[in-house]
């Protein structure tokens, strides 16, 4: 049983920064350039907010939406002709022997996959380093990069849902979906940041460290929603409707009020959380003794698939006419009780050059919580082929805010938008669009910040929509 | 050292393309020891020499890195004669152990300075250290050896000591670590 509980919750985890990079970073290039914001009814609105989950997503009509969005990967093409496919064993990009190597920049390649076309690349810091060394100093100077040295914390996480395997009935929906959490934080102690940043000299007796923070927790939650339109124009004005109670044309199909809400009860499979400093404490004089290492952590680790809890997602959407706004929010409430854990101390012994693991408790009872996430979005549709709109999103780390407008001509489409990324950085997008029929071809350009760059990239996608 | 070194390294990399310099203090680790001081004794019509050693060390991981540069930046000596005329040049030696030191060839030559009588006389070392050495930098220790070379042309000893008053190595690596 629980080999096969941890097996799921494995394949869950292994799939969930796949799903996550996909709620976030969209392949559609209407999306993108547009800022992020997105004017139809996929995407994040419907996967946040529970009352969407009742409304059509027309294709083709009043929202533009396409049924089905294909990314061109045209950043492979110049990936590849940078890093030719047969030579890759080869390239001295990827060969830790190389002086070319750089193993930040795999790191930023595996994280940010070349699918898109780079136009502005962000600058590789070319400064250099200085380390001033003596028996009772230590000063580094990292330069321009000291910019890059966040004040604040730093780190990664979303939270996820997987899977959505049910079966409906009305309003009714009941399923079971896999979530997973994971949410891996770094904070530098003031002193090592002034190290750092300010080229402040090392002290002697002094200790340098950053503190991590990391948990993880993934399971499975049966969940039982409702979605409905609850209050629609035509019931109660059926004079403002056309023949047959069908709505007018002013009026739009979707018109009403819809409501969602979602039950979950969690099934937690596997969790871990670590926290402590890692660092090291230099002696006086600096280099009078090797300096040791700092590692003291606290790991608490789930001993079996037993977490337990409830939570909620509520959501509501008015539509009226050309003009709809929508709010929605996930686990709200969404705490675990793990009551099989084990607490343990991770220490990194100096005299003996050894990592001691204690075990300070085992079989107490622990308590997760599941970040709320949240989405308020608007969008008008002018009856001029303008559409404006924008969003409030937040997955668990910090909002960011989307605004943007399309504006159709015929066969042609022009967009542009503005975002607040979660380093609350102003973020720029603008495309275009052909569509013939069925299909549409669009372009879309955006800018994006990094976390270990300052300057902003500019991107370039291309998708074929299907509507 | 090891936490140190862990700490340089993933700075060195994470700033990407450039060069990493360290400026390495190596009289601070020699004040007070003795070895920042090289007493000579020079017989009348001869020359002679004396040596101290010091290993240095330097953070590890840079195997493979290309040493750029080693160049004494910063250095002094005060030649603290207490009799005879003559002159004192030093010369410096690095290898991989402290026995390699008395084989290899010198990687920079101080140009000799002439003392007289009880004076003291200072002198000002810097200069780039022979390519030849340059590879010795990106280990994480070495051996240096100071010689002081002194020449006596009168008919009394020269006797003193030569005593380091700064010395600062600047070692230049491309930054490919690991």
């Amino acid at each position: 049983m629980r080999t096969g509980v941890v097996a799921l919750t494995l394949a869950v985890l292994a799939l969930a920064p796949v799903r996550a990079a996909h709620a976030q970073i969209s392949f559609d290039a209407r999306r993108l350039g547009m800022g992020g914001v997105s004017l139809g009814r996929d995407g994040n609105a419907s996967r946040y907010n529970p009352a969407y989950r009742a409304v059509k997503n027309r294709s083709g009509l009043g929202t533009g939406a396409p049924k089905v969005t294909i990314p061109i990967p045209i950043g492979l093409y110049s990936f590849f002709r940078d890093h030719p496919i047969g030579q890759l064993t080869h390239d001295p990009a990827f060969n830790p022997d190389s002086a070319a190597f750089n193993p930040v920049e795999l790191l930023n390649l595996i994280l940010n996959p070349p699918l898109f076309l780079e136009l502005r690349k962000p600058p590789a810091p070319t400064n250099n380093v200085e380390f001033t060394i003596g028996k009772n100093q230590l000063i580094m100077n990292l330069g321009q990069t000291r910019v890059l040295i966040p004040d604040g914390s730093f780190g990664m996480g979303t939270s996820g849902r997987l899977l959505d395997l049910g079966a409906g009935f009305g309003a009714f929906h009941v399923s079971v979906m896999g979530f997973v959490h994971y949410d891996l934080s770094f904070t530098l102690d003031s002193a090592l940041r002034s190290v750092l940043k300010d080229t402040i000299p090392v002290r002697p007796d002094s200790s340098y460290f950053i503190l991590t923070d990391a948990v993880a927790q993934t399971g499975l939650t049966p969940t039982i929603s409702y979605s409905a339109r609850v209050w629609h124009p035509a019931a109660l004005e059926p004079a403002a409707g056309g023949a047959n109670g069908a709505p007018s044309a002013d009026q739009n199909a979707d018109d009403g009020v819809y409501l969602g809400a979602a039950a979950h009860y969690y099934f937690g499979a596997t969790y871990a959380r670590g926290v402590g400093p890692a660092g090291f404490t230099v002696g006086n004089p600096i280099f009078g003794a090797s300096p040791n290492v700092l590692f003291d952590g606290l790991v608490h680790t789930s001993n079996k698939p037993n977490g337990h809890g409830i939570g909620a997602d509520v959501g509501i959407a008015w539509i009226t006419g050309p003009f709809e706004v929508g709010v929605g929010a996930n686990d709200i409430g969404a705490q675990l009780t793990w009551s099989d854990t084990k607490v343990q101390r991770i220490l990194y012994d100096p005299n003996g050059d050894s990592i001691s693991t204690t075990l300070l408790a085992n079989h107490v009872e622990s308590t997760t919580k599941l970040p709320i996430s949240y989405i308020a979005n608007a969008a008008l549709r002018m009856g001029t082929g303008t559409t404006v709109g924008g969003d409030v999103f937040n997955a668990g780390r910090g909002t960011v805010i989307h605004l943007g407008a399309e504006q159709r001509w015929g066969l042609f489409a022009a967009r542009g938008g503005v975002a607040r990324d979660q380093r609350k950085k102003l973020q720029f997008g603008f495309g275009g669009g052909l569509r013939f029929g069925g299909f549409g071809l669009d372009v879309g350009v955006w800018t994006s910040s990094g976390t270990l760059a300052e300057q902003r990239t500019m991107t370039m996608a291309t998708s074929i929509s299907v509507y | 050292m090891k936490a140190l070194a862990a700490t340089l390294l993933i700075l060195v990399a994470a700033c990407g393309q450039g060069k990493a310099i360290f400026n390495v203090d190596v009289y601070s680790f020699m004040a007070g020891t003795g070895k920042d001081t090289i007493p000579y004794a020079i017989p009348p019509a001869s020359s002679a020499s004396a040596s101290t050693f010091q290993k240095v060390q330097l953070p590890p991981g840079f195997g493979g890195s290309i040493v750029d540069s080693v160049r004494i930046t910063v250095g002094g000596a005060n030649l603290i004669n207490s009799g005879g005329t003559g002159s004192l040049g030093f010369s410096f030696f690095f290898a991989t152990d402290s026995a390699g030191t008395l084989s290899s060839p010198s990687a920079l030559d101080i140009p000799a300075t002439s003392v007289s009588g009880s004076n003291t006389v200072p002198v000002t070392i810097s200069g780039d250290l022979s390519p030849a050495v340059h590879g010795l930098f990106s280990q994480d220790t070495l051996w240096m050896r100071i010689v002081a070379t002194g020449t006596n042309s009168g008919v009394t000893p020269v006797t003193g000591k030569g005593a380091l008053t700064a010395l600062v190595i600047r070692v230049v690596l491309q930054d490919k670590i690991l």
